[in-house]
C-alpha cells in the first residue's frame, strides 16, 4: 500500500499492523524483524515454524495476500497491511478444514513440524489448481521439506483434499 | 507360514496426536516461553584444530543486552565433568568439555556461551566475542588420522578410537582357492539426520528448591537427566526433564551429550533466569551428531554354485572427535555378517578420530552401512557369476535366518519370493531390457536414458540382551569385544535364552518386584484404569512422529477393552514417568509396547482375581470390555461391573507397572527393489519405482508402519543420491546450509509401495518387530545396486561404490572406464 | 539467522526511492527479497539501509509493444510463468522462471530483483542474456536503456548505478522461424545450476538452415556469457545432429566455471556441452511454433 513514505530507523522500533486469520494485530518491530519471528515471538502464533536459515525448508510458510510465502523471507515491516493466513486460521469453530481432515485421514504427517507450512502450500495449490496431477502436486510442495513421511502419504493427502474440496464445491453450488 | 494378523482393535483413521499438530497447537520446545526468559548463544570455533589463546569478552560486557558468559575455564571451576561417553562397545575415552578447554577440535565446537536479554540482539553479541586462536594442523581425513603425525587427543598415542575384529575359519586361504572372488571399495560419505526441527532447550532453576526444570529436544528425557546429573554432579532427582512435541530426531536427538542443555542449566543457576536456546540450521549442521562416513575394503569368495565361502574386509570409520554413542561401526560389522552363511570370515574394524564434529547414531546407526556393504558385494558377485541377484541371495540365506531372536521372523526366502511376485519382477526385467535396447540402438541422443534394477535384503533379527553388556578388552589393543562366535560358522554365534516365551517382568532374587536398571532391551510402562474405565498409559518411550500416542493407546484399548478415545498416553516427563529408555533404535513398539501390554495384563490379573474370588468363576475364563466383565462359561450370578469391583477392592482405580525386558529384540526384515533411470550424459538419476516387502510381525497400526518405511526409504535415497557433508582441507564444513546439504524434496521422491509378510514375534508381548529404521537400513544397497545396474548398460565395468552417487560421480565413473 | 541492523524505507514513489538511494551510499534496493534476504540472514550481506520498492505502483505489468515485450521490473516469477505471451513467444524465459526455486520463492521473487542481483548461477540472467533483453534504468537524471550485453558486469554486479532503479525489461520479439529453450542441470530440481544454457535458433524459410543462433550459459564465469564461436559456427549451416554436436563442442570457449562442492570445473564444462546440445535441439523443435508467417 503506497501513498505514505515509511521510514524506520535501524535502532528503533516501528509499528506494524496486519490482519491475521481475520483478526487485526499490531505490534512494534525492528526493521530486521522477520515476519516469522513477529508471528511466533510477538504474537504467540507458534504454529508457524522455523526449520532453516536460508529459506529452503518451508516450515515457515504462510499465506500472504493470497499467495504462499516463506515468512522467514519476509520482513515484518513489509507485511504491513497485509492479509495473512497461518495454520491457526484454517479450522473454524473446532471444525477442521478439508485439507486438515485429508492429512489426518491419510497419515500425511508424522512429527508435525513441517505440517503447518505444508497445509498452507496445499491450500494455495488447490485454490489455483483444483485437480492437480501427481507431478503438479509434487512441484507445488517442492518448497516444503519433510524428513519423516517420504512425501508418499503427503501426496495422497493432497489428492484426497482435492477430491473433498471439489465435492464441497459441487455441493455448495447445487 | 506367514500371515498378516488381523487386528483385534481396528486402527483409527488418523492419529490421536494429529489434531494439535494440524492446528498449530503442538508444543515444540521453541514454542514454549517463560516469563523473563533470557537467550543463550554459542560462540563457535572457526578452526578445526587450534589452541585457544584468549577469549575477549570486554566489548560484549559493555552491551546493555549482556547478562552473563561462560567459557571452558568456568566449566572447570564449576567442576563440570567431561562430555559423557558410552563404553559400549569400548572406545578410548575422548576427554573434552562442553566448552572447549585449551584447544578446539572441530569447526563449530563451542568455545564460549553468552546470555543476553533480547533474542534479536543475540547474533550481534556473539560477533562481539573475540577469540584468538593459534591454528594447529588439522586431521581431516582417515588417511591423515592413520598417520598419527597430529593427534586429535594428545593423551592418546594414536588416533584410533576403537578396534574390533571378527574372525573364524581361514578366510585368506579360502579366498585364494575360490573360483569366484570379487573385490570392492565400498563406502558411504559423512551424512546427518537433518530433522526438520533444530535442537532447542529451555531451562529454569528454582533456587528455593534447588530444582532444574528442563525442556529439551531429546529422544529420551531420562537419558538427558542421567547425563546432566553425572556431568553437573547433581543428583538425578533435582532435574525435571520434559519434552512434548518434537520435530523428528532420527538419532541426532537421542542420547548424545550436547553442550546446550548443560550450559543453559548453568546459566539458569547462576542468574535465576529461564534460559532459552534454539540452534540455527547452520549450528545444527555444525554440531549435530553425524553418521555414516564408513568405508569397507571387501573381498568375497563363492564356490562354483555361488555359495559364499569367505568374506574378508577392512572397515574404517571417521568418527570425528568421537561421540557419546559409539556402537555404529561395530553394528555395521555385525550386520554385514548376520544374514548369510559365511564359513570363513576375517573382518577388521578401525574407528578413527579426526577434527570433525562427533559421530552419533544417525537413523540405522551402522546397520545401513553394514547392510550396504554386504548387499552391494552380493550383487557384484551375482554379476560376476552371471546369475540373478535375488537367486544368489536365495542360495546363501543362513539356515535360521536372523539366527538370533526367539521370534522366528519370516524366512528370508519368503521375503525374496514376495518381492519377485509383488514387483512383477519378470515384467520389470522385460521393461528394463526394452529401455536399454533403445539406448543401445540410439545412443544418448534425445536424452535417452538407461534403466537399472537393484535389490537389497536384510533378514530380521536382533541381539540377545544377555550379551550386550559384555564388552571387554581395551580398545587400544584392538580386541574390542562384541559377542563373538565360537567358531562354528555363521549360524551360532549368539545364544538366545528364551525359546519362544517372553520374559516376565523383572523380579529380583527374592521374587519381588524391584526397580531394575533399564537398558536398550527394555522399557518402562505404567498403566492406570479408573472406575469409569478410562485408562492412562505412562511410557518411557518418547514418540516424535512414530505415533506411539496412538499405537500404545490401541494396545491398551485392546488389552483392557477400553474405547480408544478413553485412553490417553503420557510420555516425555521425568516427574510423571519415573523411568524410561526413550525412542530410538526401532525399539519403541517392541519394547515400549510390550511394557504397556504387560502392565495391562497385570491390571487384568488383579481385577480378574477379585472377580474370581467374588463370583467363583475361574479367572482364565474372564474378559473385560467397556467396564464390564464377561465369562466364556456359564455363570450363576451376574458378573459385577468394573466400578463395583473397584468398590469391593476399596479403590478408585487400579494400576500396574512394568519394567519389561525382552529376551531378544526383534528387528524387521526387508527385501527392497529399486528401479531407476539414468541419464548418462548428465549422470542424473531418477528413482521411478520402489518396492518394500517387509516383515515387522504384527502391525499395531499398519498406516503408521508404512509411513515409517516410506520415510526410512527416502532417507536412504537421499543418502544414496544427494547427501554429503563436505569439508575443505582445513576442516571447514562446506555444506552447512540446506542449500548445500541436499535432502530430497517432493519432486525428487518416488512412490514407495509396501507389502507385508510376517509372523509375529514371540519375544515381544505385542508381536511387534521394530521397523522405524528398516527402510533406511535396507535402502542404500537397493539404490546403489540399481545405479550400478544402469551403469553397466552405459559402460561395462563402470562402477560407483561410494554413496552418494551424485551426477558428477556417476559421470566420472563412466569416464574412468575407457 | 537474524540480519544485521538496517534503516528501512518504504517510499511511495519511484522518485522518492531514487532520492533515498542517492542520499544513502550503503543502501540496497529490496524488491521480493528472495535473493537478498537469505544473504542478509547469513550475514554475508549487510547493507545499512534498505529501500523497499516492492509496493511501488506502476512497475508490475506485461505489455506487448510493437517490437518487444515490456515486463515491469516488479512482475513476480510466478506471474511471468503463467503469462501466455511469454510462454508462446519466449519459451526460454518460461523455462527459466519455472526452474527458479519453488512456488513460495516464485510468488514473491521479481524478475527485476533477480537480474539486478546478478548471480551468474541464477536462471533469469542467462535466459535474458540470450533473449537480448534491454534494461530500462531510471535515475535522477532520467531514463536510460542498457543493452543486454552490457548489463551484467561482474559477479553480483550489474550496470545499474547506485542511485538507479531498473523499472522495465524489454524483450525484443524473436524473428519469425525462431524457437528457444532454457535448460538447467542441478542436483535437485530446485537447486542453483551446476550448468545452465539458453538458446534461440532462427531457421530460414527452407526449414533447416540456421539463420541465427544464440547460445548463452551461466555458472561459468562472473557473468552469464554468450558462446560466440559456437553461434558463429552455426550461422548458415543446416541444423542437424552433427552441426548441433559440433556447436556444443565449441560452446565452452570462454567458459571458466568454478570448482566447488556442487561441481568441478571439468564436469561443468562437460555439462555445458550436453545442455547446449539439448537446448539447441529443443529450441529447434519449437521453431515451427513461433513467429509463423501469418504473424508478419
Amino acid at each position: 500500500m503506497s501513498g505514505k513514505n515509511v521510514r524506520a530507523k535501524a535502532d528503533g522500533l516501528t509499528e506494524v499492523s496486519m490482519k491475521i486469520n481475520g483478526r487485526a494485530y499490531r505490534g512494534e518491530v525492528e526493521p530486521r524483524t522477520l515476519l516469522v519471528y513477529f508471528l511466533r515471538d510477538e504474537l504467540n502464533l507458534t504454529g508457524t515454524h522455523v526449520g532453516c536459515d536460508t529459506g529452503h525448508c518451508g516450515a515457515c510458510t504462510v499465506v500472504m495476500d493470497g499467495k504462499a510465502v516463506k515468512s522467514c523471507m519476509v520482513l515484518a515491516v513489509r507485511a504491513k497491511g497485509a492479509e495473512i493466513l497461518t495454520v491457526e486460521g484454517l479450522a473454524h469453530d473446532d471444525r477442521l478444514h478439508p485439507v486438515q481432515v485429508a492429512f489426518t485421514e491419510n497419515h500425511g504427517l508424522q512429527c508435525g513440524f513441517c505440517t503447518p507450512g505444508l497445509l498452507l502450500s496445499t491450500l494455495t495449490l488447490l485454490q489455483r489448481n483444483p485437480h492437480p496431477t501427481e507431478e503438479e502436486i509434487r512441484r507445488g510442495i517442492e518448497g516444503n521439506l519433510c524428513r519423516c513421511t517420504g512425501y508418499v502419504n503427503v501426496v495422497r493427502s493432497i489428492r484426497a483434499a482435492a477430491d473433498s474440496m471439489a465435492k464441497q464445491e459441487v455441493r455448495g453450488r447445487s | 507360514m506367514s500371515v498378516v494378523l488381523e487386528q483385534t482393535v481396528s486402527e483409527p483413521k488418523g492419529r490421536v496426536e494429529d489434531r494439535r499438530l494440524l492446528t498449530g497447537t503442538g508444543r515444540f520446545v521453541d514454542d514454549l516461553k517463560m516469563e523473563g526468559q533470557a537467550y543463550m548463544g554459542i560462540v563457535r570455533s572457526m578452526y578445526a584444530h587450534a589452541r585457544i589463546k584468549r577469549i575477549d569478552l570486554s566489548t560484549l560486557r559493555s552491551s546493555p543486552d549482556f547478562i552473563a558468559a561462560l567459557t571452558g575455564e568456568d566449566l572447570l571451576k564449576e567442576g563440570v565433568a567431561t562430555v559423557s561417553q558410552n563404553q559400549w562397545p569400548p572406545q578410548k575415552p575422548a576427554k573434552r568439555y562442553h566448552l572447549a578447554v585449551g584447544k578446539v577440535r572441530f569447526v563449530g565446537e563451542p568455545v564460549a556461551a553468552i546470555l543476553v536479554r533480547r533474542k534479536i540482539a543475540l547474533e550481534d553479541l556473539i560477533e562481539q566475542v573475540g577469540v584468538d586462536y593459534e591454528p594447529l594442523p588439522a586431521v581431516t581425513t582417515i588417511e591423515e588420522s592413520k598417520k598419527g603425525t597430529t593427534l586429535v587427543f594428545e593423551d592418546w598415542r594414536d588416533n584410533v578410537s576403537q578396534s574390533a575384529d571378527q574372525k573364524w575359519g581361514k578366510a585368506e586361504d579360502a579366498i585364494a582357492s575360490a573360483p569366484n572372488v570379487i573385490r570392492a571399495k565400498l563406502g558411504i560419505a559423512r551424512q546427518e539426520s537433518v530433522p526438520m526441527e533444530p535442537h532447542s532447550v529451555l531451562t529454569r532453576y528454582d533456587r528455593g528448591r534447588d530444582l532444574y526444570e528442563v525442556f529439551a529436544t531429546v529422544q529420551s528425557v531420562h537419558g538427558l537427566r542421567e547425563q546432566l546429573a553425572s556431568e553437573l554432579h547433581v543428583p538425578e532427582e533435582k532435574f525435571h526433564v520434559k519434552v512434548m512435541d518434537m520435530g523428528g530426531g532420527f538419532g541426532s536427538k537421542g542420547a548424545q551429550s550436547y553442550p546446550e542443555p548443560l550450559l543453559a542449566c548453568l546459566f539458569s543457576r547462576r542468574t535465576g533466569l529461564p534460559v532459552k536456546w534454539t540452534a540455527t540450521r547452520t549450528e545444527e549442521f555444525l554440531e549435530a551428531a553425524t553418521g555414516r562416513d564408513e568405508y569397507c575394503d571387501i573381498a568375497v569368495a563363492c564356490d562354483k554354485e555361488g555359495r559364499l565361502v569367505a568374506l574378508k574386509a577392512n572397515l574404517e570409520c571417521d568418527a570425528g572427535v568421537t561421540g557419546t554413542q559409539n556402537h555404529m561401526s561395530q553394528l555395521s560389522m555385525w550386520t554385514m555378517l548376520g544374514g548369510y552363511r559365511i564359513p570363513n570370515v576375517d573382518v577388521q574394524l578401525r574407528v578413527y578420530a579426526t577434527n570433525k564434529m562427533p559421530m552419533g547414531p544417525v537413523r540405522g546407526a551402522g546397520a545401513p552401512e553394514g547392510t550396504y556393504f554386504i548387499e552391494r558385494a552380493m550383487t557384484i558377485m551375482a554379476e560376476k557369476i552371471g546369475i540373478d541377484p535375488l537367486e544368489l541371495r536365495r542360495r546363501n540365506l543362513a539356515p535360521r535366518p536372523g539366527q538370533w531372536g526367539a521370534g522366528g521372523p519370516a524366512p528370508g526366502m519368503e521375503l525374496i519370493d514376495a518381492l519377485v511376485k509383488e514387483s512383477r519382477y519378470q515384467e520389470l526385467l522385460k521393461w528394463k531390457s526394452e529401455v536399454n535396447s533403445r539406448f543401445a540402438r540410439q545412443g544418448p541422443s534425445k536424452s535417452n536414458v538407461v534403466a537399472g534394477l537393484g535389490v537389497s535384503f536384510r533378514s530380521g533379527g536382533g541381539a540377545d540382551s544377555g550379551d550386550w553388556s559384555e564388552g571387554s578388552g581395551e580398545s587400544e589393543s584392538g580386541s574390542g569385544q562384541w559377542p563373538t562366535s565360537e567358531g562354528e560358522g555363521a549360524g551360532d554365534w549368539r545364544q538366545s535364552e528364551a525359546e519362544g516365551n517372553p520374559s516376565p517382568s523383572w523380579v529380583d532374587s527374592r521374587g519381588e518386584e524391584a526397580t531394575p536398571t533399564l537398558d536398550f532391551t527394555s522399557e518402562y510402562a505404567r498403566v492406570t484404569l479408573d472406575k469409569s474405565g478410562r485408562a492412562t498409559v505412562y511410557t518411557g518411550s518418547s514418540p516424535h512422529g512414530q505415533g506411539e500416542e496412538t499405537s500404545f493407546a490401541q494396545l491398551a484399548s485392546e488389552e483392557l477393552g477400553t474405547p480408544l478415545g478413553d485412553v490417553s498416553v503420557v510420555w516425555g516427563d521425568t516427574a510423571l514417568v519415573p523411568a524410561g529408555i526413550g525412542t530410538f533404535g526401532s525399539r519403541s513398539a517392541a519394547t515400549g509396547g510390550s511394557a504397556v501390554v504387560d502392565a495391562c495384563r497385570k491390571i487384568k490379573s488383579q481385577l480378574f482375581g477379585k472377580v474370581a474370588t467374588v463370583t467363583g468363576v475361574d479367572a482364565k475364563f474372564l474378559s473385560i470390555r467397556k467396564g464390564r466383565f464377561s465369562s466364556t462359561t456359564q455363570t450363576q450370578t451376574p458378573l459385577p461391573t468394573l466400578a463395583e469391583v473397584m468398590e469391593m477392592m476399596g479403590v478408585t482405580g487400579v494400576s500396574a507397572e512394568s519394567y519389561f525386558r525382552l529376551s531378544s529384540i526383534e528387528y524387521s526384515g526387508g527385501a527392497h527393489l529399486c528401479v531407476i533411470t539414468l541419464d548418462p550424459e548428465l549422470g542424473a538419476v531418477r528413482v521411478v519405482k520402489y518396492l518394500v516387502v517387509e516383515d515387522c510381525g504384527r502391525m499395531i497400526n499398519k498406516t503408521i508402519v508404512e509411513g515409517q518405511l516410506h520415510g526410512g526409504v527416502l532417507h536412504a535415497i537421499g543418502g544414496s543420491l544427494f547427501e554429503k557433508l563436505a569439508y575443505d582441507d582445513q576442516g571447514n564444513l562446506l555444506t552447512s546450509t540446506m542449500m548445500d546439504y541436499c535432502i530430497p524434496t517432493a519432486v525428487d521422491s518416488p512412490e514407495v509401495e509396501v507389502f507385508h509378510r510376517g509372523s509375529p514375534s514371540t519375544a515381544t508381548l505385542d508381536g511387534v518387530k521394530g521397523v522405524g529404521e528398516s527402510g533406511t537400513n535396507v535402502g542404500y544397497a537397493a539404490v546403489m545396486n540399481a545405479i550400478n545396474d544402469a551403469l553397466a548398460q552405459v559402460r561395462p565395468g563402470a562402477r560407483i561404490d561410494v554413496a552418494p552417487a551424485t551426477p558428477e560421480a556417476i559421470s566420472a565413473a563412466i569416464a574412468t572406464v575407457s | 539467522m537474524i540480519p544485521k541492523k538496517f534503516d528501512y524505507y518504504s517510499p511511495s514513489s519511484l522518485q522518492e526511492a531514487i532520492r533515498l538511494l542517492r542520499q544513502n551510499g550503503e543502501a540496497k534496493v529490496l524488491a521480493g527479497g528472495q535473493s537478498l534476504l537469505p544473504l542478509m540472514k547469513l550475514r554475508l550481506a549487510a547493507p545499512t539501509a534498505l529501500v523497499d520498492i516492492s509496493r511501488l505502483a506502476g512497475l508490475s505489468y506485461i505489455r506487448d509493444e510493437v517490437d518487444y515485450l515490456a515486463i515491469g521490473a516488479l512482475v513476480t516469477h510466478d506471474a511471468v510463468e503463467h503469462d501466455g505471451t511469454v510462454k508462446d513467444r519466449f519459451a526460454l524465459i518460461n523455462d527459466a522462471v519455472a526452474r527458479i526455486g519453488d512456488q513460495q520463492v516464485r510468488n514473491l521473487g521479481t524478475i527485476g530483483g533477480s537480474v539486478c542481483h546478478g548471480d551468474p548461477a541464477a536462471d533469469l540472467p542467462t535466459a535474458l542474456l540470450v533473449a537480448e533483453a534491454r534494461y530500462v534504468l531510471e535515475g535522477e537524471g532520467g531514463k536510460r536503456i542498457v543493452p543486454a550485453r552490457e548489463f551484467f558486469v561482474d559477479i553480483f554486479t550489474t550496470a545499474v548505478g547506485h542511485d538507479e532503479i531498473l523499472t522495465e525489461l524489454q524483450i525484443p520479439h524473436l524473428p519469425p522461424g525462431s524457437g528457444s529453450a532454457y535448460t538447467k542441470h542441478s542436483l535437485r530440481e530446485s537447486d542453483f545450476a551446476i550448468a545452465n544454457v539458453g538458446t534461440v535458433v532462427t531457421v530460414e524459410g527452407d526449414g533447416k538452415t540456421c539463420k541465427e543462433a544464440r547460445i548463452g550459459f551461466g555458472s561459468a564465469g562472473p557473468t552469464p556469457l554468450r558462446a560466440a564461436s559456437a553461434e558463429q559456427y552455426l550461422r548458415g549451416r543446416p541444423l542437424d545432429e552433427a552441426t548441433i554436436a559440433e556447436a556444443a563442442e565449441r560452446a565452452t570457449e570462454g567458459a571458466n566455471p568454478p570448482s566447488d562442492v556442487h561441481g568441478s570445473r571439468e564436469y561443468r564444462l562437460k555439462m555445458i556441452k550436453v545442455l547446449t546440445q539439448r537446448s539447441l535441439g529443443l529450441a529447434l523443435s519449437r521453431a515451427g511454433l513461433t513467429g509463423s508467417a501469418a504473424e508478419l
